[in-house]
C-alpha cells in the first residue's frame, strides 16, 4: 500500500514537471515596442534585440564580451593591409522557412544594405538602412564608403573588397544590426517585410510567431538551429516602456526578467527574495562636451579648471548608486587596453586649484555659461537634470556661474550640431561593437558631430591609423595617442561609465548580459518557475 | 432632422480638412524632425540632410514651383482623399492598420472607465444631492476633489503596485495574459473572448481591464459626480418639483422620473466633452498600463517626429470626438422633446 502511495506521488510529481516543463514561457519585459523586424533598417535597441533573437550575424560575440567568436560565419581572414576580408560560411544551415543559408543569402543582405540601387533595398518605401551609413561610411559608390565590392567566391565563402584599410570590419558586420536575412522572406513580402504584416525569417535561435503592436511579440524556439538550442517553449517579449511599471511586473511574477532599471531600483531590487539584480557590463561613456566656440572655453586653462572642479567620483556615486566607474578614458573599462599609461586614470578633482587655475587663465572672478542637460533619460545619464545641478554646484565654487538649460531632445540634437551650438551640453555614447574606433570615430573622426569645433587633422590621422592597424599592439599604439590627445585637450570630459541595471527572477538561469547591449535568450533555462 | 443631420455631416468634413491642414503645419513647425529624431546621438548635419532627403522631407509643404504635384500637402491630401493616411516613417506600418489595431483597445478602456465613472459617479452625485450636507455628501465631495487632483500616472502605478504586486489579485499591465492565444475579432478582448467562446480569455482580459479603468476613470467619475449633485440640487429647487411635492408624489417618484430626468441633461454634455478628455487622459494611462492603444502610440510619435502617425492620429481622435458630439446632441431630444434640430 505505502509502495503504491509512494509511486502515485512520484508519477505526480512527474506528471507536474511534465506539465510545467511543458509550458515553459519565457517573458522578457523590454523597455518598448520595436520598430521593425527588418535588420539593417533599425537602431534601437528594442528592435535589436528582438532581431538578435530570430537572426544570426556573420561575426558573433563571446557571451558577456566583445570578443569576436563565430557566428553564420566560421571564419574569416584578410588580406595584408585588411582591405579585403573572405568570410567563410556555416554549412547546412537553414532559415526558419528552409531555404538554405549560403554565400548567396549573404551577398544578398550585404547588397541590399550598401547598394542604393539594389531591387529589393524598397528604399522608396522609406527604407533607409541608415545604419551603413553611420557604420560603414556610406554606400556603395559614396567616396567615403567602406565597402568596394562583394564578391561570391564560391557557394559558401564570401568577400568583401574595402576602400581602405579596416582591420574591425568583421566587428562591425557582426554587430546586432547586421543580421542575415532568408532572401526567399524578403523577395515574398517585399516592402511589408520587417513590419507586423510579415514574418522575419532568420537562422537565429528563435523563430517569429507574432506580433501585436505596442503589446508583445512571440517568438517559438528554433528545433533546428545550429548553435545551442533555447531551453523554453516559448519566449515573449513585452513592451512596457515605464521602468516602475517594469518592476512592479517582475516583482509581481507576470515577467521573468528585464532590462533598463533606473539605478534607484537598485535596493528595491535587492530587498526582494525573489529578484536578483543583474549588472550589465559597462561599454557606454557618459560626457560633458565644451565648446571652443565659447570666449572662455577657448582657454586651455578654463577647460583644465572646470575639469578639476568637477566632483566626479561623488557624482558617479550618488546618481548611479555605484552602478558605474568615474575614470579619465573615453572609452568603458573593457576596452582598457587602449587607454596611455601615460594618462592619469583619474581626473584630478581639486577646486582650489581650479580657482587658481581660473584666476591664471584671466578670470579671477569666474564668469557665467551655459550647460545643457538632456531632456530623456540613457543608461549614461539616468537623471540628466540632477546630474547637471550637481556639476552646476561644483562650478559655481570656483566662481562659474552655470545657467542650465535644456530643450526638447529632438531639437537639442538639432541645435547641438547648428554654429555657434552649446557652451558646455551633456551627452553620451553606447558602443555597438568592441572597438574603440567605435567610441572615438563618433565624436572625433571626419562625421563626428560639428559640437566642439575642433578636430585637429594629427587626430583624424590616428584614427584612420586605428582603423587600419591589423595587429593588436599596432592598435594600442594609435589609440593610446588619441587617448593622450583628447585627454589633454579637454574638449570632452568623460563623467561616467555606467552597469545599466537589469534583474530577473531567481528561477531564471544562464542568462549572460552582453556588454553590446542584446544577447540572445538561447541559453536561459527557467529552473523551477511556478 | 435628415437636414440638419447631412448639415453636420458636411460641417464635420470641413473641421476634419482644417484639422489636417493645421496638424500638418504644426507638427512640421516642431523644431527637429524625424530625421534628427531617428538618428539620435548619432546626428550629424551630413547625415541628417541625407536621411531628410531620402525621407522627401526636403520637399516643398504647400507648393512646388517645378512640378506643382510634388509637395508634401497635396500629396498628403490627395491619398487622405482615398482613406489612406501613410505609413509610420520608421516602421513601415500603415497608419490605418495601426489605428485599425489600436483604436479598440482604446475605445474599450475608454469605455470601461466612462461605465466605471458613471456606475460610481452618478449614484454619489444623486446620493449627495438628496442627503445635502449629510456625512454622505461630504464624502462625495471629498472623494471627487481627490480624484480631480490625483495624477493619473500616480494613480495608475499605486493601484498596479497595490494590487498587484502586493496584493497579488490583478495583473500589473497590458491587455492579456502572457501566454493567451486569443485572436482578435472586434479587437475589444473581453468581446472577443465571448465571442470565441472562451470564457477564460473574457475573464483574463477582463481582469486586465481593471486596474486602467479605474485609474482612467478616476477624474470623469469625480467630475460626473460634481456635476450630477449640483444639476439635481438646482432642478429640486424649481416650481414643478414642488407642485409634484404638493399634488403628494413620494420623494421616490419625483426624483426619479420627473427631477432626474432633466437634471442629467448637462451631465450628459459633461460625458460628451469627456469621450475627448479621456482620449486625451488615455495617453499616460495607456503609457503607464503598458495598454497598446492610440494615446501612447501618437505619443511615442510625437517624440519621434513621426509625422503620419501624428498627423492620422491626431485626424482620427477629433474624427471620434465630433462624432461623440454629434451623438451626444441627438441624444439631447431623448431627453428633453423641447429641443428642437433646425
Amino acid at each position: 500500500m505505502k509502495k503504491v502511495l509512494f509511486k502515485n506521488v512520484l508519477l505526480t510529481a512527474a506528471l507536474a514537471t511534465l506539465s510545467s516543463a511543458g509550458a515553459a514561457t519565457l517573458v522578457f519585459g523590454a523597455n518598448g515596442d520595436p520598430v521593425s523586424l527588418e535588420s539593417a533598417n533599425i537602431t534601437d535597441g528594442i528592435s535589436i534585440l528582438v532581431q538578435r533573437q530570430i537572426y544570426d550575424t556573420l561575426v558573433d560575440f563571446k557571451n558577456g564580451t566583445t570578443d569576436p567568436v563565430p557566428g553564420l560565419a566560421t571564419s574569416w581572414k584578410s588580406n595584408a593591409n585588411a582591405t579585403q576580408w573572405t568570410f567563410n560560411l556555416r554549412r547546412n544551415v537553414r532559415f526558419h522557412d528552409g531555404t538554405p543559408m549560403n554565400a548567396d543569402a549573404v551577398i544578398f543582405n550585404l547588397s541590399r544594405w550598401w547598394d542604393k540601387a539594389h531591387p529589393f533595398g524598397f528604399r522608396d518605401q522609406g527604407r533607409t538602412f541608415e545604419i551603413v551609413g553611420e557604420l560603414l561610411g556610406g554606400y556603395k559608390g559614396d567616396p567615403t564608403a567602406v565597402i568596394k565590392n562583394i564578391v561570391k567566391v564560391d557557394a559558401y565563402t564570401v568577400r568583401v573588397d574595402l576602400n581602405k584599410s579596416s582591420s574591425v570590419f568583421p566587428n562591425v558586420i557582426g554587430s546586432g544590426y547586421f543580421g542575415i536575412a532568408s532572401p526567399t522572406a524578403i523577395r515574398k513580402d517585399g516592402a511589408k517585410y520587417g513590419t507586423p504584416a510579415s514574418k522575419a525569417v532568420g537562422t537565429g535561435p528563435f523563430i517569429f510567431q507574432s506580433w501585436r503592436t505596442g503589446d508583445r511579440v512571440v517568438l517559438l524556439p528554433n528545433k533546428l538551429y545550429w548553435g545551442e538550442k533555447a531551453k523554453v517553449d516559448q519566449l515573449v517579449i513585452r513592451s512596457i516602456k515605464d521602468a516602475s511599471q517594469r518592476l512592479n511586473e517582475l516583482k509581481a511574477g507576470t515577467i521573468d526578467f528585464t532590462n533598463d532599471l533606473t539605478p534607484d531600483a537598485l535596493r528595491n531590487i535587492q530587498n526582494d527574495k525573489n529578484l536578483v539584480a543583474v549588472k550589465r557590463p559597462s561599454f557606454n561613456v557618459g560626457f560633458v562636451s565644451l565648446n571652443n566656440r565659447n570666449e572662455f572655453l577657448k582657454n586651455a586653462k578654463v577647460r583644465e579648471a572646470i575639469s578639476m572642479a568637477i566632483n566626479k567620483k561623488e557624482i558617479a556615486e550618488a546618481f548611479w548608486n555605484g552602478l558605474g566607474i568615474s575614470n579619465a578614458s573615453f572609452v568603458p573599462p573593457v576596452l582598457a587596453w587602449a587607454n596611455s599609461t601615460k594618462v592619469p586614470t583619474d581626473y584630478k578633482f581639486d577646486p582650489a586649484a581650479a580657482k587658481k587655475m581660473l584666476a591664471d587663465a584671466g578670470y579671477p572672478n569666474g564668469f557665467s555659461i551655459d550647460l545643457w542637460y538632456m531632456p530623456v533619460s540613457r543608461p549614461y545619464f539616468p537623471t540628466p537634470k540632477p546630474i547637471a545641478e550637481a556639476i552646476a554646484a561644483d562650478l559655481s565654487a570656483i566662481g562659474v556661474k552655470v545657467n542650465l538649460k535644456t530643450q526638447d531632445w529632438a531639437k537639442y540634437l538639432e541645435d547641438r550640431n547648428k554654429e555657434p551650438g552649446f557652451d558646455m551640453y551633456m551627452i553620451g555614447w553606447t558602443g555597438d561593437y568592441g572597438d574603440p574606433d567605435n567610441f572615438y570615430s563618433a565624436y572625433y573622426g571626419p562625421n563626428a558631430s560639428d559640437d566642439i569645433n575642433w578636430n585637429p587633422p594629427e587626430l583624424q590621422k590616428l584614427l584612420e591609423q586605428g582603423r587600419a592597424a591589423t595587429t593588436q599592439a599596432e592598435k594600442a599604439k594609435a589609440y593610446s595617442q588619441i587617448h593622450e590627445i583628447t585627454y589633454n585637450a579637454k574638449y570632452r570630459i568623460p563623467m561616467v561609465h555606467s552597469n545599466p541595471l537589469s534583474a530577473a527572477r531567481t528561477y531564471l538561469k544562464g542568462w549572460v548580459p552582453s556588454p553590446l547591449g542584446s544577447e540572445a535568450y538561447n541559453t536561459i533555462s527557467l529552473v523551477g518557475k511556478k | 432632422m435628415g437636414s440638419y443631420l447631412i448639415r453636420r455631416i458636411a460641417r464635420t468634413l470641413l473641421v476634419m480638412l482644417g484639422i489636417s491642414l493645421l496638424v500638418f503645419v504644426f507638427v512640421r513647425s516642431i523644431p527637429g524632425d524625424p530625421a534628427t529624431a531617428m538618428l539620435g546621438e548619432r546626428a550629424t548635419p551630413q547625415s541628417v540632410a541625407a536621411l531628410r532627403t531620402q525621407l522627401g522631407l526636403d520637399k516643398p509643404w504647400f507648393f512646388n514651383p517645378s512640378n506643382p504635384l510634388d509637395a508634401q500637402y497635396p500629396k498628403y491630401l490627395a491619398a487622405l482623399a482615398q482613406g489612406d493616411l501613410g505609413s509610420g516613417i520608421k516602421s513601415n506600418i500603415p497608419v490605418r492598420d495601426e489605428l485599425g489595431s489600436r483604436f479598440p483597445a482604446t475605445a474599450e478602456l475608454s469605455l470601461a472607465a466612462l461605465f466605471f465613472a458613471l456606475i460610481i459617479g452618478l449614484p454619489a452625485g444623486i446620493l449627495a444631492a438628496l442627503r445635502r450636507n449629510s456625512v454622505w455628501d461630504n464624502l462625495a465631495t471629498t472623494i471627487s476633489l481627490v480624484g480631480v487632483s490625483m495624477p493619473v500616472f500616480w494613480l495608475g502605478l499605486l493601484l498596479s503596485y497595490f494590487f498587484a504586486v502586493k496584493l497579488g489579485w490583478l495583473p500589473p499591465s497590458a491587455r492579456l495574459g502572457n501566454e493567451s492565444t486569443l485572436e482578435p475579432i472586434t479587437g475589444f478582448y473581453v468581446l472577443d473572448g465571448i465571442l470565441r467562446g472562451s470564457p477564460a480569455d473574457a475573464w483574463d482580459a477582463l481582469r486586465h481591464l481593471i486596474l486602467p479603468a479605474i485609474a482612467l476613470g478616476s477624474i470623469p467619475l469625480a467630475i460626473i459626480a460634481r456635476i450630477t449633485r449640483s444639476s439635481l440640487l438646482d432642478v429640486l429647487g424649481q416650481d414643478y418639483v414642488r407642485t409634484a411635492r404638493a399634488k403628494g408624489l413620494s420623494q421616490r417618484t419625483i426624483t426619479l422620473k420627473h427631477a432626474l430626468r432633466n437634471a442629467l441633461l448637462p451631465v450628459v454634455t459633461v460625458i460628451g466633452l469627456q469621450a475627448g478628455a479621456l482620449l486625451g487622459g488615455a495617453v499616460l494611462t495607456e503609457t503607464i498600463f503598458s495598454w497598446p492603444g492610440i494615446g501612447s502610440w501618437v505619443y511615442e510619435a510625437i517624440s519621434q517626429r513621426d509625422y503620419p502617425i501624428i498627423q492620422g492620429g491626431v485626424i482620427f481622435a477629433a474624427l471620434v470626438v465630433s462624432l461623440t458630439n454629434l451623438l451626444v446632441d441627438l441624444s439631447y431630444a431623448s431627453l428633453d422633446p423641447r429641443i428642437q434640430y433646425r
